[in-house]
């Protein structure tokens, strides 16, 4: 089980305006020798800004010290989400609810937390607690009279709010106070690398589920910084954790995604994971790697019924590579593929707008232009012949995991998946259909086939198929 | 249907009490509670008399009240309505009129009930919302009849008419009353920004507090309470009960994000308020919900702070005006203390700077509220003292004001070591070379004579 603990804690800091370079520049005109003056200003300069630069990151560490000693305070609460919990961990675990101990089970914390809006969490993932921290100002262990305090110093007044963010898996001893800490000691050390004079970037917590780890690993990184500049940091961590450095798993799209966090964009992720792998004697399942989104007919307020499925395959696909992190910009729409085309000079400028079809080459084409990736290209001269492509499938699938899409008589389709016997030469291919022009319902795409498993007889035996087989770009 | 409104017998008792010399009306406040189904009226007290330069209690013949008597009754009306805890509230006026001038008596009640209400929500940090009662109660009273005509306006709406309400005399006993307290540990950081106004700054910042405390969770008794549900259910009304009370923690909720970037101000002053404040606060007996009780308090904990902040910084401003110089430093804000009326079980608070003592409370107290305290029943013991937090003890105290003792405070330990050590091999270094250079041009100088 999942304990996550989340919450904004503001961070103020008050920097010193110095007014040493005013003094250089007067020393400067002091000095009646020139070059002598200016020697000295020069160094000088720099060695008040040094000394600024140094100063300014004691004041910045000092807040930092000051928001660790805050939450190893009494005065900190832990509230469950949509309920009526609230505990006091540094307080000898007081809670509000008077069965609830320091000895309660985390797995009893889920039955208080109320079902009313959100229906219980089925996926085959483990069950999420969210808990947010909560600062109390009654009942003050060592009250002081009121004052006011003023100081009237020209100064740099820093504010943001952090964005904190802690996950700990149930079995470890680490108890939340001290992963706020530890949380808080890592901001810091991002603050500080990243500060550029009084330009602060807020430190933002990620959460990455990596192979080599059971736990989920907490990276913070400045949120001013795009995921190009960061690539050195992310090959310190791959190393660090032993990970192949030809693909990404610290981007910020890499990110772990809890399941009780509905995608705000509303398509559907890997509905072929609600369905069962065929029974076919000896054969093995070699699925897509990692997560996309479902598009089809229909969608967007598109009316692409009749003309628009490949470009939809099309779209899957480049889903994909945003979310593994290949891609920042967005899935690009019916006209921005067309865009492509037209600006290769696959097209002529009057394709844009039309509704005419595309194939496995502009698919190639476009992927190659917008993203940079090289795909292969199958061809089948029969669709009866696709069965013996079992292997080169299942090795694409092994290897790259990427969406392939295929295209033949008049329809284009994603294949996500093989389940092939390598002694048999038995097949099942796992389809998703682009032709579907319903609502995101999973039920019904399952149930109705729109993402299911198909035998060889899918396919037109007769007309000739073109595959696209995109290939992982070798990046972190 | 009107409003009624249910008054204690102190209070019948006082009003008859009061004696116009001919031709001559006494205004006065009227206190108590507002409720869903009826007001309670626990207090009353004349407006005290203004030093006038003209002869007593003259009247000018524009009507009952010249502009300096409305502006004296609302500024009354403003002192008193700072000296009550949470749940209570200046409820309206009253006129004592001779028969002869009973004809204005309505227009000036309502002026003046318009009037006050406007002057006691200025600085205030909330704003009535639409569960709070707007209704305000005018009491005209014959000097000769004794005879009481009560009407109620509408404040929220300027144009509202007179509508008439019930007003009877009931014995209101203050112990069924619960009560509810709570201290709160203030920490609120101001900056100022470069080329903005002290008092517009300072407001803004009470603010955002304020609207921090508005959306904080409330828990009473140590759990959270549905906001519809009663405080004590099924309570019959048993008088032998001991009074019923509450005790509130307040939890703030954390804050939002605010996106890529740390908001950076270049400022020229930083003001912190510190320390703990004792808040209360009183509930209409007949079946108090947990909604009420919270906004209450809060209500109640913003009053406290607002009003001693506005109470120091006029303060510092006088003294600013008399050449003081600006105030830097720690200045302590006025203490809480809290007194029970005679006859009375609610107590009712007053604030006292420093360099004031008891007998200023007491006296202050019988100007404002016509009523004579002595001074063992005023209690301070539920604020810390300036006298009993001195200076240097505070500096021990690890969550302190960060630059009352900045060259005291060490570096944090946490400092990684190599930043101070870049820092002290930088200084030499620099040192170092501005040292040569003025060696150089020394040199250089005796050369060229």
């Amino acid at each position: 089980m999942i304990l996550r603990l989340g919450g904004g804690l503001e961070f103020l800091c008050q920097l010193d305006v110095s007014d040493g370079k005013i003094l250089l520049a007067s020393l400067g005109l002091v000095w009646p020798q020139a070059v002598t003056s200016c020697t000295i200003s020069f160094f000088l300069y720099f060695f008040l800004s040094f000394s600024e630069a140094s100063q300014r990151q004691l004041e910045v560490s000092r807040s930092f010290a000051d928001l660790r000693s805050r939450v190893k305070a009494e005065s900190l609460v832990f509230s469950l989400t949509d309920s009526a919990l609230f505990i006091w961990p540094n307080k000898s675990f007081q809670a509000s609810l008077d069965d609830v101990d320091e000895s309660t089970a985390c797995g009893e914390l889920l039955q208080y937390h109320l079902f009313l809006f959100f229906p219980p969490i089925t996926c085959s993932s483990q069950p999420v607690v969210n808990l947010r921290f909560m600062m109390e100002i009654t009942e003050p262990t060592e009250p002081s009279a009121p004052c006011l305090y003023r100081e009237n110093k020209k100064h740099h007044c820093i504010r943001m709010v952090l964005p904190m963010d802690c996950v700990v898996t149930v079995r470890s001893d680490e108890t939340f106070g001290s992963a706020l800490s530890t949380q808080l000691s890592e901001m810091e050390a991002v603050t500080l690398r990243h500060m550029k004079d009084t330009d602060v970037p807020v430190p933002r917590p990620f959460h990455f589920s990596l192979p080599t780890s059971t736990e989920l690993v907490t990276i913070v990184y400045p949120a001013s910084v795009d995921d190009k500049g960061l690539e050195s940091f992310r090959k310190e961590l791959h190393n660090r954790f032993e990970l192949p450095d030809d693909r990404p798993y610290f981007r910020r799209s890499n990110a772990f995604h809890f399941p009780d966090e509905p995608y705000k964009d509303g398509y559907l992720r890997n509905p072929h994971n609600h369905l069962n792998h065929p029974n076919i004697e000896g054969a093995k399942p070699y699925l897509v790697q990692g997560v996309y989104s479902y598009h089809h007919y229909m969608q967007d307020r598109m009316d692409d019924n009749g003309w628009g499925c490949a470009y939809r395959s099309l779209q899957t696909i480049c889903s994909w590579f945003r979310q593994q992190g290949y891609m920042e910009r967005t899935v690009p729409t019916h006209k921005e593929i067309q865009q492509a085309l037209v600006d290769v000079g696959d097209k002529p400028a009057a394709f844009v707008g039309s509704r005419q079809w595309i194939g496995s080459i502009e698919v190639q084409a476009v992927l190659s232009h917008l993203l940079g990736v090289t795909s292969k290209i199958l061809f089948v001269s029969q669709g009866s012949e696709l069965p013996s492509q079992g292997r080169e499938l299942a090795n694409h699938f092994l290897t790259e995991g990427t969406p392939v899409m295929i295209g033949g008589g008049v329809l284009a389709h994603t294949i996500l998946g093989v389940a092939w016997s390598e002694t048999s030469g038995q097949i099942r291919f796992l389809i998703l259909d682009p032709h579907y022009t319903g609502g995101e319902d999973l039920q019904t795409i399952t149930d109705k086939g729109w993402c299911g498993w198909k035998g060889p007889e899918f396919w037109d035996q007769n007309a000739y198929y073109n595959l696209c087989l995109p290939q992982r770009p070798k990046a972190i | 249907m009107g409003r009624t409104y249910v008054a204690d017998d102190t209070v019948q008792k006082y009003l008859s009490s009061l004696h116009t010399a001919g031709g001559v009306c006494i205004t006065g406040l009227l206190i108590g509670q507002l409720s869903l189904q009826r007001d309670y009226v626990l207090l009353s007290t004349k407006t005290p008399h203004r030093d006038s330069d003209g002869p007593g209690e003259g009247h000018s013949s524009s009507g009952l009240l010249d502009d300096a008597d409305l502006e004296w009754a609302t500024e009354h009306a403003k002192q008193v309505s700072q000296m009550l805890p949470g749940g209570m509230s200046v409820l309206g006026v009253f006129l004592i009129v001779p028969p002869e001038l009973s004809k204005e008596a309505p227009s000036t009640l309502r002026r003046l009930v318009f009037a006050i209400e406007k002057h006691i929500s200025k600085g205030r940090l909330w704003d009535l919302t639409e569960e709070d009662i707007t209704e305000r109660v005018t009491l005209q009273i014959c000097s000769k009849t004794k005879k009481a005509l009560c009407r109620s306006f509408d404040i929220k709406d300027p144009k509202s008419s007179a509508k008439p309400a019930d007003w009877k005399y009931q014995p209101v006993s203050s112990s069924s009353w619960p009560l509810v307290t709570c201290t709160v540990a203030l920490d609120l950081q101001i900056s100022l920004p470069l080329k903005s106004l002290d008092d517009i700054c300072i407001k803004e910042g009470l603010r955002s507090w304020a609207n921090r405390i508005k959306a904080a969770v409330c828990l009473i008794n140590g759990k959270l309470v549905a906001d519809e549900s009663e405080l004590v259910p099924g309570q019959k009304k048993n008088p032998k009960m001991g009074k019923q009370k509450f005790q509130v923690q307040v939890l703030l909720q954390t804050l939002e994000d605010m996106g890529s970037s740390a908001v950076t101000q270049c400022c020229r002053s930083f003001i912190s308020i510190r320390g703990a404040v004792h808040c209360r606060a009183y509930l209409q007996p007949n079946k108090p919900r947990a909604k009420h009780a919270v906004e209450a308090i809060r209500k109640d904990l913003m009053n406290t702070v607002s009003c001693r902040v506005n109470m120091l910084m006029e303060d510092l401003l006088m003294n600013e005006f008399n050449d003081q110089g600006v105030m830097t430093g720690v200045q302590p804000l006025p203490h809480r203390v809290f007194v029970a009326l005679p006859a009375s079980d609610f107590r009712l608070c007053d604030y006292v700077f420093p360099d004031e003592s008891i007998a200023d409370v007491a006296e202050r107290l019988h100007e404002m509220l016509d009523s004579r305290v002595t001074e063992e029943s005023i209690d301070s013991s539920l604020e810390p003292t300036h006298a009993k937090t001195p200076m240097s003890s505070r500096t021990a105290d690890p969550i302190q004001h960060s630059r009352a003792s900045k060259q005291h405070i060490e570096a944090p330990k946490d400092i990684k070591k190599s930043n101070m050590q870049q820092y002290y091999t930088g200084l030499l270094l620099a040192a170092g070379i501005a040292f040569l250079a003025m060696a150089a041009s020394l040199i250089f100088i005796t050369r060229l004579q």
